[in-house]
C-alpha cells in the first residue's frame, strides 16, 4: 500500500467542480474551475428534475427534455427526491446521466476527473444520506466529493457588491421557502445552527396541489393537470398585505347569497383562459368579464372564439396565504413569522439580534407577489422594537444557493479540507464518511 | 329467572336475524344500536364538543387531506425510465438502485431506530453529548423576554413618585441619557462555551426540526366556505364542516359532505 501522502497528491488532481444543487423540482448545476474567476447566475443551468411521461403522445421525457413537450395536458411527472430527499436512484441516476454524462451537448463532465460538491436539505435520515454517498463513488466514482446542507452555504456571497472578502458572512437567517417545504436556517459563520432549524410543511408543491384541489371543486376536473395548475399558480397568485386587506378582498371576490348577487370585483377577479394544445401551449390571465361566464353556462349565446376559461378570485390569494395561515386548512403549525421566532428562541440574544439584522430569503415561492412584504409586516410586528429587522430576498432566489456554493468551490483552499477522494472512500467506507460529513 | 332452551328438530329451521335470548332487563350496550330519536341524536353528540374541537372523523379526514396535498410521487402511475439502463456496477449500488421506497418509509425507519437508541443504554459519551444537545433548546426564552435595561436594573420602582398605577418604567432624571446611550439596548455578548455547543450540535431528526403547534393564546382558527372558500358562517349539520349560505350548502352536500364518507 502506498503512503497516505501520496495517494493524496494524485488525487488532488481535478480542478473542476460540478456545482450541484439538487432540488426536488429542479436541478441547479453548474462546473466551476478553482481559478478564481468571477462566478454569476449565468453559469447555473436550471434543469426540471423529473421524468414526465404524456399519455397523449406516448412520450416519455427525461428532465431537460421537457422544453421539447408540445402538450402538457395530463402530464404525469416522476421525481426522484421526494420532501427534498432523493429517494428514488433509478429514476435521479438516469436523469443526472442524461444531463451531465456520456456524450452529447451543453453541461457535460468526466466524473473520474471531476469534483462534485452536492448540496442537501437539513435533517436528511442518516440511511439515505448513506445511500448518496454510496451511490457518488461506487457508481458515478467521482474523483472527489462534499455533501453539505445548501443553503448553509449562502454564507459565502460577499456581504456587498464591491466586497472581495471571502470570509463567511458572521449571522445569516436564510429562508428556504422551495417547491417540498419552508425552511428556517440560522447560520453562524457558514455553519448551521442545528438545534435552531424549523421547517414548515407548507411549500411549493402544497401551493399547486391546494391550487388544482379547488379548481377541481369549483369548476373543472383537474386533477391530472399538475404542470397547468402550477403555471397558473406562478402567473396570478399572489399574497395580500395583511390580514385586513385579506378580509377585504375576500368580501371583493364574494358572489353573493341567493337573491342577493353581487358583481364580481375585476380588478382581483381574473379567467384564465386555458391552453388548447392546438394553438397555444401556455395559457393567459386576463379581467375577469361576466358576459363569457354566462355564455359558458348557456345563458347567452355563444360569440367569437371558443375557448375555456377557468375563473379565479379567492384561489388567488387564499392559496399562497397558506404560507403565513397554514391553519386554514387544519395544518397545525404556527405560520412562516411565527416559526421564525421560534426557531431564534432558542438562540442567545446576541445571535438572534444579528440574525434579524440580516434575514435572506431564497426559494421559488418568495417570487410570489407581495410575499416580502407579508414576511417583513408580520416579522416586525413580532420582532421587539429595538431590534433592527432586515429582510432581503435574493437577486435570482432559485440560483442564488448555487451561487453561493459555487463561490465556496472557486476556493481552492476550502474545497481542499472538505473534500473526501475516492481512495479515501475505498479505504475506510460509508460510516466513516458519513460522520465526517456530520461533524464538519 | 325462566331457562329458555330452543331443542332442536327436523322441523324447525333456524332462521337468520333473530333468535332467543334471555331477556336481563335494561341493557345499556344495547340501547345505542336502536336509538328512539334518530334525527335529533345527530344533533346532540352525547359529550358535548366545544366550538372549535373537531370529531375524529374530521381530524382524520383533514390528515388525510393534507398527506395527498403534500404527496410528492402517484404511487398509482409507474413511469419507467426509457432507454435501456446501464448495469450498476457494484452490489451496493445495484441494490440502491432497485429500492422502490417512498419518503415516508424512510422517515419511519429513522422514527424506529430513534426510539430503538432511546431505549438502548447509552455509551457515558453518547448521552453527555444529547444532554449538551438538549440543553439550550429547553431554554424557552421567547423574544419578549428581553434583558432589563440598566435603568430597570438599578432604580427600585416604588421609591419614585409614580403618575400612573404600575407604570412599567419608572423614570428619573437619568433616564434621558440612558435612553440615548445604546448600551441597554445591546446584548450581552455570547458566551463561547454556548456557542461552541450550538454549533457542534448534532442535526435534529427529521421529525424533530418540524414547527411546533400554533400558540394556544394566538388568534382563533379562521373558517371558510367549503364549497366557494368565501367565510364560513354555516356549519353543516351532518358533517360539522363551514359554509357561508344555502346555495354553497347544497352544493356541500351534493359532493362533500363527509357524512357518508
Amino acid at each position: 500500500m502506498p503512503p497516505k501522502g501520496s495517494k493524496k497528491a494524485s488525487a488532488a488532481a481535478p480542478s473542476q467542480t460540478l456545482v450541484l444543487d439538487n432540488g426536488a423540482y429542479t436541478l441547479k448545476a453548474g462546473l466551476v474551475s478553482a481559478n478564481g474567476a468571477e462566478l454569476s447566475y449565468d453559469d447555473c443551468a436550471v434543469i426540471p428534475n423529473c421524468i414526465a411521461r404524456s399519455t397523449r403522445d406516448k412520450r416519455t421525457y427525461v428532465a431537460s427534455e421537457l422544453e421539447h413537450c408540445k402538450d402538457f395536458g395530463e402530464l404525469a411527472f416522476r421525481r426522484p427526491v421526494e420532501k427534498g430527499f432523493i429517494v428514488n436512484w433509478e429514476a435521479e441516476k438516469a436523469i443526472w446521466e442524461h444531463e451531465f454524462m456520456g456524450a452529447g451537448e451543453g453541461l457535460r463532465c468526466d466524473p473520474s476527473d471531476t469534483n462534485l460538491l452536492l448540496t442537501e436539505k437539513p435533517n436528511c435520515p442518516k440511511e439515505l444520506q448513506k445511500n448518496c454517498d454510496e451511490i457518488v463513488f461506487e457508481q458515478f466514482e467521482f474523483a472527489a466529493y462534499y455533501r453539505c446542507i445548501g443553503p448553509a452555504l449562502n454564507a459565502y456571497h460577499p456581504f456587498s457588491a464591491s466586497s472581495l472578502f471571502s470570509l463567511p458572512q458572521e449571522c445569516l437567517l436564510i429562508i428556504d421557502t422551495s417547491y417540498s417545504d419552508t425552511t428556517i436556517l440560522p447560520i453562524y459563520n457558514g455553519t448551521l445552527l442545528q438545534t435552531a432549524s424549523r421547517r414548515l410543511t407548507v411549500g411549493g408543491k402544497l401551493l399547486t396541489n391546494y391550487l388544482k384541489e379547488l379548481s377541481s371543486l369549483r369548476h373543472y376536473n383537474m386533477m391530472e393537470e399538475t404542470y397547468l395548475l402550477n403555471e397558473i399558480k406562478e402567473a396570478v397568485s399572489f399574497v395580500v398585505p395583511s390580514a385586513q386587506q385579506f378580509a377585504t378582498d375576500l368580501e371583493r371576490t364574494w358572489k353573493g347569497r341567493q337573491g342577493d348577487k353581487r358583481e364580481l370585483d375585476s380588478s382581483i377577479v381574473v379567467d384564465y383562459v386555458l391552453p388548447d394544445y392546438e394553438r397555444a401551449i401556455h395559457g393567459h390571465a386576463r379581467p375577469h368579464d361576466p358576459a363569457q361566464l354566462r355564455m359558458r353556462r348557456g345563458l347567452q349565446p355563444l360569440q367569437g372564439p371558443r375557448e375555456d376559461l377557468l375563473p379565479l378570485g379567492n384561489e388567488r390569494f387564499a392559496v399562497p396565504e397558506l404560507l403565513f395561515n397554514p391553519a386554514d386548512i387544519g395544518i397545525q403549525e404556527s405560520g412562516l413569522s411565527g416559526a421564525i421566532m421560534e426557531a431564534l428562541s432558542v438562540l442567545p440574544d446576541a445571535l438572534k439580534m444579528g440574525m434579524l439584522a440580516n434575514v435572506v430569503v431564497v426559494g421559488g415561492n418568495s417570487l410570489i407577489a407581495g410575499f416580502m412584504e407579508r414576511l417583513e409586516t408580520d416579522l416586525r410586528a413580532l420582532v421587539p422594537a429595538q431590534y433592527l429587522l432586515n429582510v432581503s430576498r435574493a437577486d435570482d432566489p432559485i440560483k442564488h444557493t448555487w451561487l453561493g456554493a459555487a463561490r465556496f468551490a472557486s476556493q481552492p483552499e476550502r474545497l481542499r479540507d472538505v473534500l473526501v477522494t475516492k481512495a479515501e472512500y475505498d479505504e475506510r467506507g460509508s460510516t466513516w464518511l458519513g460522520k465526517k460529513f456530520t461533524t464538519m | 329467572m325462566p331457562h329458555v332452551e330452543v331443542l332442536p328438530n327436523s322441523a324447525a329451521h333456524i332462521a337468520p336475524g333473530w333468535t332467543y335470548v334471555v331477556d336481563t332487563g335494561y341493557d345499556p350496550s344495547k340501547v345505542a344500536l336502536n336509538p328512539k330519536n334518530k334525527k335529533r341524536a345527530a344533533a346532540q353528540p352525547r359529550v358535548p364538543r366545544g366550538e372549535n374541537e373537531l370529531s375524529s372523523r374530521q381530524q382524520l379526514a383533514i390528515a388525510r387531506r393534507i398527506a395527498e396535498l403534500n404527496r410528492d410521487n402517484d404511487p398509482s402511475k409507474s413511469i419507467e425510465i426509457p432507454g435501456k439502463a446501464a448495469v450498476p456496477k457494484t452490489q451496493n449500488a445495484r441494490r440502491i438502485i432497485q429500492y422502490q421506497r417512498q419518503i415516508k418509509h424512510w422517515l419511519d425507519d429513522e422514527e424506529a431506530q430513534l426510539a430503538q437508541l432511546q431505549q438502548a443504554p447509552q455509551p457515558r459519551a453518547a448521552a453527555a453529548a444529547s444532554r449538551l444537545a438538549t440543553a439550550p433548546s429547553r431554554r424557552s426564552s421567547t423574544m419578549a423576554l428581553i434583558p432589563p435595561t440598566a435603568s430597570e436594573a438599578t432604580t427600585p420602582g416604588p421609591a419614585l413618585p409614580a403618575p400612573a398605577p404600575a407604570p412599567p418604567k419608572p423614570r428619573n432624571e437619568r433616564d434621558d441619557e440612558r435612553l440615548l446611550s445604546i448600551d441597554a439596548s445591546m446584548p450581552s455578548s455570547v458566551n463561547p462555551a454556548e456557542l461552541q455547543a450550538l454549533l457542534s450540535a448534532p442535526p435534529l431528526s427529521y421529525a424533530a426540526s418540524h414547527a411546533s403547534l400554533p400558540p394556544v393564546d394566538g388568534p382563533p382558527r379562521r373558517h371558510f366556505c367549503d364549497n366557494c372558500g368565501y367565510w364560513g358562517k354555516i356549519k353543516c349539520m351532518k358533517c360539522g364542516a363551514k359554509v357561508c349560505g344555502l346555495e354553497c350548502k347544497d352544493a356541500h352536500e351534493a359532493t362533500r359532505c363527509l357524512k357518508w364518507a
